[in-house]
């Protein structure tokens, strides 16, 4: 059995004083003072990461956080778009049921805020296929032509979107780590500017700096030494088309569909067992089609569903989402996301989630995509 | 930090003509549709614009910038022909980028 025994995250927000490196630094020697863990227990690093070499123009972050940490084991450096985390947790599960008795530091960071909006927007865009990028397409944009699709077809409109982020701040108010911590009303989601029709800026994850990490084992010994412990039930991956286009069904995203059907399959969990998940909101529709996609809620359903806000803490459902604030409040550092939403389902498993604690969860989920859903990971958490 | 600027590559854009070429002038529907206010750097000067995704009578899926367009012609089902377009420009030592762009019909 694998375990997450610990987790640490960073703020995350415009830090200007902080620099990628001194993210990553912050986040591992966190971990390991936390954990109490010395260097020389770690067996492996992996580290999700989309946009340092587009960016910034340094790759070879391994050798990198070898010297950070002054170790010199095997570290990978993973990418899959804003999936990057997601998949550099699978990874290192991977590697874990390869070995025996290892333990793994899994750890995502970016730094997005060092750029003008518009070099960040083309670099994201690199995650997106040629002919799109040559038609001037960008992520909000690819994601807007999923929303405008899906609410003509399903007779919504743009105040069935703005309740995601209506949620979703609130739960920000809620997590001291978060990008954004007020709250913001309907009406203020609607007012806000455009940036790709009918999606505003009140509809997008922000970009943000930030660095997350997991203590991943299959050391027993450790596990049981550790009160703080969730186990690994299941991280499964699933691809899909890059072009939007290809796609058959575009109010969809296949590879969450069939990354979800993997996990709950393996994990033999149900789907009502989860109290918690995080799921990912880059933008608000991507919420809607997400808890349909994972089979939460029946495909068209979602719009009027959000809008009944039973997903939002302190209302009582029975499941509870993104309580971290999501993408939307809790900021998005593309390569970070992945593992802070494991991270906030382990704190809430672990009792740990302080004012934003859902009662009586035994089970969570954490749901990933990268791009406008070419790569999906599903993870499933349980005591 | 300075960005640094990467030539337009002939050799790239010269690959693609030969697919573009056989999609000029075909005709076909919208699918869905956005409207991008925030671009990219390159693209900056166009916003905001819009860009549909559509379906060609040849059954493939296309997906390009609106041009000559009227308010009333952003709507799923609006029928539109594929047109050759100048997409991009870069220096003033590059190439001309023509590619796709998409005209109501």
């Amino acid at each position: 059995m694998i375990s997450i025994i610990d987790y640490y995250t960073t703020q995350f927000g415009e830090l200007w004083d902080k620099s990628l490196s001194d993210l990553i630094e912050e986040a591992l020697k966190g971990v390991l003072k936390n954990s109490q863990l010395d260097k020389k227990q770690i067996d492996a690093i992996f580290f999700g990461n989309m946009l340092a070499g587009v960016l910034e123009n340094n790759l070879h972050a391994p050798s990198k956080i070898a010297e950070i940490l002054g170790v010199n084991i095997p570290i990978f450096r993973v990418e899959a778009a804003c999936a990057s985390g997601g998949i550099a947790f699978h990874l290192a599960k991977n590697y874990l049921d390869a070995n025996p008795n290892k333990t793994i530091l899994v750890i995502g960071a970016e730094k997005m805020t060092d750029y003008s909006p518009e070099e960040t927007t083309s670099a994201l865009a690199s995650a997106a296929s040629g002919e799109e990028q040559e038609a001037g397409l960008t992520f909000p944009g690819l994601y807007a032509m999923m929303a405008n699709y899906y609410l003509e077809k399903y007779k919504y409109n743009e105040e069935h979107l703005a309740y995601v982020s209506f949620k979703n701040h609130f739960h920000g108010t809620l997590n001291d780590k978060a990008h954004f911590r007020r709250k913001i009303s309907v009406e203020q989601v609607l007012k806000s500017p455009y940036i790709a029709y009918p999606l505003k800026v009140l509809d997008s994850s922000p970009i943000s700096d930030g660095a997350s990490v997991v203590v991943l084992t299959n050391n027993q010994v450790l596990v049981k030494k550790n009160k703080n412990q969730v186990k690994v039930l299941a991280s499964e991956v699933a691809t899909d088309t890059l072009s939007l286009n290809k796609r058959k069904n575009i109010d969809e995203i296949l590879a969450t569909k069939l990354a979800a059907d993997k996990a709950f399959a393996i994990s033999r969990i149900k789907r009502k067992d989860i109290k918690t998940a995080e799921v990912h909101d880059c933008f608000s529709i991507a919420e809607i089609l997400a808890m349909e996609d994972l089979g939460f809620w029946k495909k068209g359903e979602g719009g009027q569903m959000i809008k009944k806000l039973s997903t939002m803490y302190g209302k009582n459902g029975d499941l509870i989402v993104n309580t971290s604030g999501g993408l939307k409040a809790s900021g998005h550092p593309v390569g970070a996301t992945g593992i802070k939403q494991i991270g906030e389902i382990y704190l809430q498993l672990t009792n740990q989630a302080t004012n934003r604690q859902v009662k009586n969860a035994k089970f969570g989920l954490a749901h990933n995509v990268g791009g406008s859903g070419g790569t999906a990971v599903v993870t499933i958490l349980g005591t | 930090m300075t960005r640094k600027k990467h030539m337009i590559s002939p050799v790239k854009i010269w690959r693609r003509q030969k697919e573009i070429r056989k999609l000029l002038g075909q005709k076909g529907m919208i699918l869905t549709w956005t409207i991008i206010y925030t671009p990219g750097s390159e693209f900056k000067k166009y916003a905001p614009f819009p860009v549909a995704m559509v379906k060609l009578e040849s059954g493939e899926k296309l997906t390009a910038p609106l041009v000559d367009y009227e308010k009333k012609d952003l709507k799923t089902g609006k029928k539109v022909k594929v047109i050759l377009r100048k997409v991009r420009e870069g220096d003033r030592e590059d190439v001309l980028v023509y590619g796709i762009k998409l005209k109501p019909i």
